[in-house]
């Protein structure tokens, strides 16, 4: 037989205004199975709690029901007490009579009334808790980062500055991502490659993090602080351990004329290539689409050339499992192309701007390599079309982006800081050209931002002009743009040598692959999606795994690193504990019961619920069953709803709490 | 503000079904803002409306409920990523089948009320609770749970004549 | 006005049953062949299990042969032989219940050969099984059905079913049904519901209620009053309605079933309806990963929430 303890509280007068708590007490203290019922002014004070453990040893109680305010205030406070008394926390419930009843009503017999039957449900429900253990989960402090850009590599060395191992997964055969790729940073002007290239450097050297390139994730399996990841490391053709790094072979293969994505295909690279002279791992890779020995079976020089014989032409894909703790996702962004129309893409083209087809508009990431000294034309500011400087140049800003009609509505953010900064390189490569910036309007948050953004047009010369471009063609070795300059409301007509588009920020190809690998959720434009947009920005609502930098959306480099030293933050909250200890709300599967449909499964957004084999003494298969993980249930109860024969239920909220509650009506 | 209201009139009984994370909060922030509904619903916390199964409305209405309330997250909201469009299929099938046996769908409101929506929160419940109230008493799940007749009974002419024969 | 539905073809369809049974049995493509036989009354059959190619000879298809043999391989599994593939006969309707069981992970597709029939339809009542084969005596889910040619069934004999058209009976009750008022069809239910035993007759031949624990049997808590009161009985067959929305696909068995005359399909029918109303779904076709209350659209219909 329960002992309820049931502690009726005035909150002061707020609730002993409107509701009767002497009334409330006696009137709970008749139903079967309340053992003391009181009320006290406070009970969340010192002495109210204080009353509540000392009842619970004078009389010996089973359950307690604290009526007072909403469960979201208190509820936390009560249990820890009653814990302290020696009771299973979840033997603790509340009674929401203050925001439920005493504020909400005015007559005093209704809020009496309704206040004795929200006791009178809370105390029904009661009897039917259970004693819930507080769940643990052992954590393997080992954590996986997928993407080698700035965010991948300021989260791995984070993480392994905080003493932790890290698993460093990059899809090119070098780290550095986009921000490699740059030639100035806003709002300093610093030379990205000068403040890149010594963290990648740094990734490589140090004795926490394994570095995989030229590798994608092929599979994800387990939970937070028990992942078991597969690599796919792709088969780079050059043993890594052997190459020194020389450079022979890339000299000497006869295939020269590839177009180098790294510079947005204006430079060319050899079949046998490293990305970028920086590159961190300085191991070249076989284009095997293009090296004539893959074509043809041919050739072979850059073995025959290869001093340490690292030239491996049977080299095969490997696959690589490691056990990890917790997951950052950092697999940035990639520029709209916004020539071709995606197939079955929702997002249209912009045909009508000429890119891809008229050689001298470029977008924003090619005017980068453009203006980077280590870059194809060695900092030059050159035309693709015939190698001349521009003297005439238009920006064109939100391309794709804030596009409703287009299928793109969101704003690229960085956009208007890299072109304002676009207009001072121009400015300072090419003194007697101007530059024109056609834009919607400039946003410019951030520190020292709107005053870079003033600098391009006041000391730099840009001409901005408000209005969008309205068409666009060639004429000659000349481009005209014709738009509207809606500030004066006029047309305008310039004939520019080169046009470049501010295209929009879009999530890297395959991320929604990744995503449903990972198991977390992404939204319409494949950007992942944060568990809180405010409170907790940089955590999935897959537990154990973090977001950081442009995968989750359009950010800059500040708050990139800002977002990437944040989750490692995280992964090493997580990683502070040996164990981890959670709310023990999940579902348990009766098993007995189980018939395998497995809709609970299907339900399950967090991927909770596996497949179990039962099998008798002698191994045969019985049957197969549903498995919860309590590792990763979140205890939403979906799965108990669509369970048909009820066999899965929800600690903390089963099917005989929830209906004694009814009942009690 | 409030009218008085003729004593011995029908007082509906509500009950409420709703997710912990944002109509209860939502009910919570009425409270704290000292919103005024009238005191005839009775709250069930629930962690996600994806956790409310049909079986909790059938057995509402069985113990004398004359209206039922199911409120969640507004769709994108949910804090379990998906329970509430789990919710939204289930109750759009099982009010069509209430429905057709016969309940007045007047009686059983769905809702989303955020956590924000304390406003939203009192307008639910006070509409429902006065339109159930101007509908009367939800007699027919009473009635049922009334009648004792063992349906065994051989009251037609077929099976008094099987019977006989037996 | 009564008119006779040709029958003819079922000879043919019997001859090709028997055949085919007999040739996987003999190759060992199959364990058992789950078909029907004829049984003791004139006219009448029964569910039949043969492991012996000599059996296959039993093997028949006429009007009578009403039961869905799929309640065989879920709920009666333990009756036949546990290792290898087995043969089942199979009508359109059957076939439904099949691929419905099949993506609720109770069967597996390669685990079974099904014989497909080309139906024209069986009786409504075998209570008479030499009833003549009538459009008064056709089943009412005869008369409005789109499977008469099973499809993706690895044999079906090449008669092709040739049926007549006929009123459709449960769309019509359903039209009826739902231009009544509320009160009425509470009234119309109650009427039907408290005509029910609970027996379990309707839960004991559907091939969809597989449960080892039915929800309805439980105690701790007791969801639905078990005593066959009226409000155990209105609780218990909205339950049952419930738990096989989107997932019934119309054999109308537990309509046969009923020894009370309880029209019980027609729940299911309407659920079916709706489901198609809402999300396009039809149950039955095609071996689906979720189902309808499994799965869910952002823009999924939410007019009925505030």
């Amino acid at each position: 037989m329960s002992r309820i303890g049931v502690f009726i509280c005035h909150c002061g007068e707020n609730i002993s205004r409107t509701v009767d708590v002497a009334r409330v007490a006696a009137e709970v203290g008749k139903l079967p199975g309340v053992a003391f019922s009181t009320d006290y002014k406070y009970m969340c004070s010192d002495p109210g709690q204080t009353l509540l453990k000392k009842t619970i040893q004078d009389q010996k109680l089973s359950h307690v029901v604290v009526a007072a305010c909403s469960p979201r205030m208190h509820e936390r406070t009560f249990r820890k007490a009653v814990e302290a008394a020696g009771l299973n926390p979840f033997l603790c419930e509340m009674a929401n009579i203050r925001e439920h009843c005493s504020w909400v009503h005015e007559n005093i017999e209704e809020a009496t009334v309704k206040a004795t039957e929200i006791v009178g449900m809370m105390v029904e429900r009661v009897k039917k808790n259970r004693v819930l253990p507080t769940i643990t989960v052992p954590v393997t402090k080992r954590s996986l980062v997928i993407g080698g850009g700035i965010a991948g590599i300021q989260a791995a060395l984070d993480i392994a500055d905080g003493g932790h191992e890290v698993i460093l997964v990059e899809r090119e055969p070098s780290i550095g991502g986009h921000m490699a790729q740059l030639s100035e940073t806003f709002p300093t002007l610093d030379c990205s490659q000068c403040i890149m290239t010594p963290k990648m450097v740094d990734v490589a050297n140090h004795p926490k993090i394994t570095l995989y390139t030229y590798s994608e994730i092929e599979l994800v399996e387990g939970y937070i602080g028990n992942f078991q990841i597969t690599i796919r490391k792709k088969a780079r053709s050059v043993d890594e351990d052997k190459c020194t790094g020389c450079g022979v072979c890339m000299t000497k293969c006869p295939i020269k004329k590839i177009p180098n994505k790294f510079d947005c295909n204006l430079g060319m690279r050899p079949a046998i290539y490293v990305p970028f002279p920086q590159a961190v791992p300085n191991t070249p890779v076989i284009d095997r689409d293009n090296c004539t020995k893959f074509k043809t079976g041919k050739c072979g020089l850059c073995q025959k050339v290869c001093g340490p014989g690292a030239v491996d032409y049977e080299q095969e894909d490997t696959l690589i499992v490691e056990p990890v703790g917790a997951i950052v996702v950092a697999t940035g962004f990639d520029l709209y192309t916004i020539a071709e129309k995606p197939k079955g893409s929702p997002i249209k083209g912009y045909g009508e701007f000429g890119h891809g087809k008229i050689p001298d508009v470029i977008d924003g990431m090619t005017f980068e390599r453009l203006a980077s000294a280590s870059g194809p034309t060695g900092g030059k500011i050159l035309r693709p079309s015939d190698g001349k400087e521009p003297k005439q140049i238009v920006f064109i800003q939100c391309i794709g982006s804030r596009a409703r009609e287009k299928g793109i509505s969101y704003c690229s953010k960085v956009c208007c800081m890299y072109t304002a900064k676009h207009t001072m390189l121009y400015h300072h490569k090419v003194h007697d050209g101007q530059a024109y910036v056609f834009f919607m309007d400039a946003r410019t948050p951030g520190k020292s931002y709107d005053e870079f953004w003033r600098r391009s047009i006041e000391e730099e010369e840009a001409v901005y002009i408000r209005g969008m471009v309205s068409r666009l063609y060639q004429k000659g070795k000349k481009i005209v743009v014709m738009g509207s300059d809606i500030a004066v409301g006029v047309q305008v007509e310039i004939e520019a040598d080169m046009v470049v588009l501010a295209t929009a920020i879009q999530p890297q190809a395959g991320a929604d692959t990744l995503a449903q690998k990972l198991g977390i959720s992404y939204d319409k434009y494949n950007f992942y999606s944060e568990a809180h947009a405010k409170l907790r920005p940089v955590e999935c609502a897959t537990a154990g795994i973090y977001l950081a930098g442009a995968c989750q959306g359009p950010k800059d480099i500040p708050d990139t690193v800002s977002q990437a030293s944040a989750a490692a933050a995280k992964v090493m909250a997580l990683f502070s504990k040996d164990k981890l200890e959670r709310e023990p709300i999940v579902a348990r599967v009766k098993e007995s019961a189980c018939v395998g449909c497995f809709a609970c499964k299907k339900v399950c957004a967090y991927g909770a619920i596996e497949e179990k084999e039962i099998r008798d003494r002698q191994g045969n298969l019985v049957k197969v069953v549903a498995y919860v993980n309590p590792g990763v249930c979140s205890g939403c109860g979906t799965c108990q709803a669509t369970c048909p024969s009820k066999c899965v239920e929800l600690d903390g909220y089963t099917d005989e709490q929830i209906v004694a509650m009814i009942e009690a009506l | 503000m409030h009218t008085e209201k003729p004593k011995n009139s029908f007082e509906p009984k509500i009950i409420a079904f709703v997710c912990t994370w944002c109509t209860y909060a939502g009910a919570d922030l009425a409270g704290t803002s000292r919103m005024q509904y009238p005191s005839n619903v009775r709250v069930l916390k629930f962690p996600c409306t994806g956790r409310i199964d049909p079986v909790f409305i059938l057995k509402a209405f069985q113990q004398g409920a004359d209206g039922v309330l199911v409120s969640g997250c507004h769709p994108g909201d949910c804090h379990y990523i998906a329970g509430n469009f789990h919710a939204r299929r289930r109750f759009a099938a099982f009010r069509k089948l209430l429905e057709f046996i016969g309940v007045d769908l007047n009686r059983l409101q769905f809702s989303w009320v955020s956590a924000a929506e304390g406003g939203k929160w009192v307008e639910v419940v006070t509409d429902l609770t006065e339109r159930v109230r101007s509908m009367g008493p939800m007699v027919e799940f009473k009635e049922l749970a009334m009648e004792e007749q063992w349906s065994g009974t051989i009251d037609t002419p077929e099976l008094k004549e099987a019977y006989n024969q037996i | 006005m009564t008119q006779p539905i040709d029958e003819s073809i079922y000879t043919a369809v019997t001859v090709a049953i028997q055949a085919e049974a007999q040739r996987i049995l003999s190759e060992g493509l199959v364990t058992a062949v789950v078909g029907y036989a004829s049984a003791r009354r004139k006219g009448s059959t029964q569910p039949i299990v043969i492991t012996d190619a000599a059996l296959a000879e039993k093997l028949i298809f006429t009007p009578a042969c009403v039961n869905n043999l799929a309640v065989y391989l879920t709920k009666a599994k333990k009756e036949i032989p546990k290792t290898g593939r087995i043969g089942i006969v199979v009508k359109g309707c059957d076939l439904k219940a099949l691929v419905g069981l099949m993506g609720e992970s109770q069967l597996k597709r390669e685990d079974l050969y099904l014989i497909g029939v080309p139906c024209i339809g069986v009786l409504g009542s075998i209570i008479q099984p030499d009833t003549a084969f009538t459009s008064d005596s056709i089943a009412p889910k005869c008369r409005e059905c789109d499977a008469h040619l099973p499809l993706g069934c690895d044999f079906v004999p090449s008669q092709q079913p040739i049926t007549p058209e006929l009123e459709k009976k449960y769309a019509a009750e359903i039209d009826r049904l739902e231009a009544m008022t509320p009160a009425e069809r509470w009234a119309y239910w109650k009427e039907q519901f408290s005509k029910c035993i609970k027996c379990y007759a309707c839960r004991q031949v559907c091939p969809f209620c597989f449960c080892e624990q039915c929800l309805c049997d439980r105690n701790k808590p007791q969801m639905v009053e078990t005593t066959p009161r009226p409000a155990g009985n209105f609780a218990w067959h909205i339950v049952r309605a419930m738990h096989l929305t989107g997932r019934c696909a119309g054999c109308a068995e537990c309509e046969r079933a009923c020894p009370m005359d309880i029209p019980l399909n027609l729940l299911n029918r309407k659920m079916a309806k709706e489901l198609k109303d809402l999300y396009e779904y039809e149950a039955g076709f095609e071996v689906n990963a979720k189902g309808p209350l499994t799965m869910f659209t952002e823009k999924d219909d939410q007019s009925f929430i505030k």
